[in-house]
């Protein structure tokens, strides 16, 4: 038709369009909104009282399951001392209440370096708990290097009376997989003052071997996510799950933050 | 979503939304153009039945807007003019197949303005479809040369690309669906509207005969 109304249409149809890909792309919003399922995964608060567990952002660090071992799912009420239930036998939380200290008790049967680093651990997390009531395990875990063996933050059942029967040997190789990937990871430079977070969870094979990674939490930036991944397939295979654990595979959670990894 | 995808992805998009902003700029004109069409042919058949010699439709449509209707009455007039001036008064029966061709001529401009850019809405609707999967089979080659560099098939790091490479897909069929109902909708209307300038033609030669 004629040249004017040629131009009206091209404008009615532009206001269209820009309609239609504005209601669009409102809603998609990519990333953020994806739901984390952790439901699988069996938290567990290291360090402190108990009480901070639920408080948010100081949350569980690490999650761990092991798949022969059905765990209690609730943390122990606040306990001052470090206990931990034998393992392999989930106990209502009163027994737990009442539970003697567990390292001395799980310790005889176990070798001697597994003593050593019960005894070390416990030692550590006594000099960390005067200084604070409370450790964010990502805050430890940053300056955690310089403290050997980052004194077992980070690693279950270590304290706090949780509820997972966690025994030392599971403690010990927990913390060579940690160890492991820690000194892997370069952080990627842009990454150092951000707030990313990334969350893997990986299943291990009795043999060390990585079967399944997943991202449970992207941190939004690709680099980041990237450097993640490459890790984790830089540090395979992990040491063999020792056959005391009695468990085919594992379940590991991680949380990497630009600080240190949990 | 969209601005994360890659340069052959974006490309495919913007391709794709130049396509979709055309056609529906087409869509729009030649609706407007059938429907007015339309409502002149049922002005002109008024005109027609009420009419009784060509002289008389002449003057109804003596203030008439330029239309398709009109300029096939008026090609009639022009011709039948211009066989008058050297044999005035009736029109001659000699002359009845020199008008009948003129009006036929009218008829197929009449109807190439109506075809006008049809045919790119039915490029439209069978290219853009074509076009998306070419964007969303790049994006999952993609995807897949990713998964091997990253070594992970975990659906978490595959996922995301493949729904970014599926989005021009979606794109492809969301501006080929409009062209396409649109194309089939207005061939039915243009083969409608031109039966009836057929009739109208029918009438003119019979007003002209009388």
């Amino acid at each position: 038709m004629s040249e004017e109304t040629w131009y009206k249409m091209l404008a009615v149809s532009l206001a269209l369009h820009i309609v239609v890909l504005g209601a669009f792309s409102i809603p998609v919003k990519w990333g953020s909104s994806r739901k984390i399922d952790l439901s699988s995964a069996y938290s567990v608060n290291l360090v402190g009282s108990a009480g901070n567990l639920g408080g948010g952002s100081g949350g569980p660090k690490v999650a761990v399951q092991s798949k022969p071992e059905p765990k209690p799912d609730k943390p122990a009420p606040a306990i001052k001392e470090k206990k931990t239930p034998p393992p392999k036998k989930p106990q209502p939380m009163q027994k737990e209440d009442d539970a003697v200290s567990i390292s001395k008790k799980k310790a005889p049967p176990k070798n001697k370096a597994t003593r050593e680093e019960v005894d070390r651990l416990e030692e550590r997390i006594k000099n960390i708990r005067k200084k604070t009531d409370y450790i964010d395990v990502a805050k430890a875990g940053s300056g955690g290097s310089g403290r050997g063996t980052g004194a077992g933050m980070g690693l279950p059942g270590s304290g706090g009376g949780s509820g997972a029967p966690l025994d030392p040997a599971m403690q010990k190789y927990l913390l060579d997989i940690y160890e492991k990937i820690k000194n892997a990871w370069n952080v990627p430079g842009m990454a150092q003052k951000k707030d990313l977070e990334t969350i893997i969870t990986i299943k291990l094979r009795k043999d060390g071997r990585i079967v399944d990674m997943n991202v449970e939490k992207r941190s939004g930036n690709r680099v980041y996510d990237e450097s993640v991944l490459r890790v984790l397939r830089a540090v395979e295979p992990l040491p063999p799950i020792p056959s005391s654990l009695n468990t085919d595979s594992l379940e590991i959670g991680f949380r990497f933050l630009p600080g240190g990894l949990s | 979503m969209v601005l994360s995808a890659g340069p052959m992805a974006k490309a495919v998009m913007v391709i794709l939304l130049f396509f979709s902003i055309v056609a529906w700029t087409i869509i729009l004109m030649k609706y407007r153009q059938y429907s007015r069409t339309e409502a002149e042919g049922d002005r002109f058949f008024r005109a027609v039945k009420d009419a009784d010699s060509f002289k008389k439709l002449i003057s109804v449509y003596r203030d008439s807007q330029d239309n398709a209707f009109y300029r096939l009455v008026l090609a009639a007039y022009k011709e039948v003019t211009s066989r008058q001036k050297d044999n005035p008064g009736r029109i001659h029966k000699d002359d009845m197949p020199g008008i009948e061709n003129m009006l036929r001529v009218a008829i197929s401009d009449e109807s190439a303005k109506l075809e006008r850019r049809l045919s790119f809405l039915a490029t439209v609707a069978n290219t853009a479809p074509f076009i998306g999967l070419f964007g969303t089979v790049w994006g999952i080659m993609d995807s897949f040369r990713e998964i091997g560099v990253r070594g992970t098939t975990s659906l978490a790091v595959v996922a995301p690309g493949i729904s970014e490479a599926l989005i021009a897909t979606a794109l492809g069929l969301a501006t080929a669906i409009p062209a396409v109902l649109a194309y089939n909708y207005f061939l039915g209307r243009l083969k409608r509207i031109l039966s009836r300038m057929e009739n109208a033609t029918i009438y003119l030669i019979n007003i002209l005969d009388k």
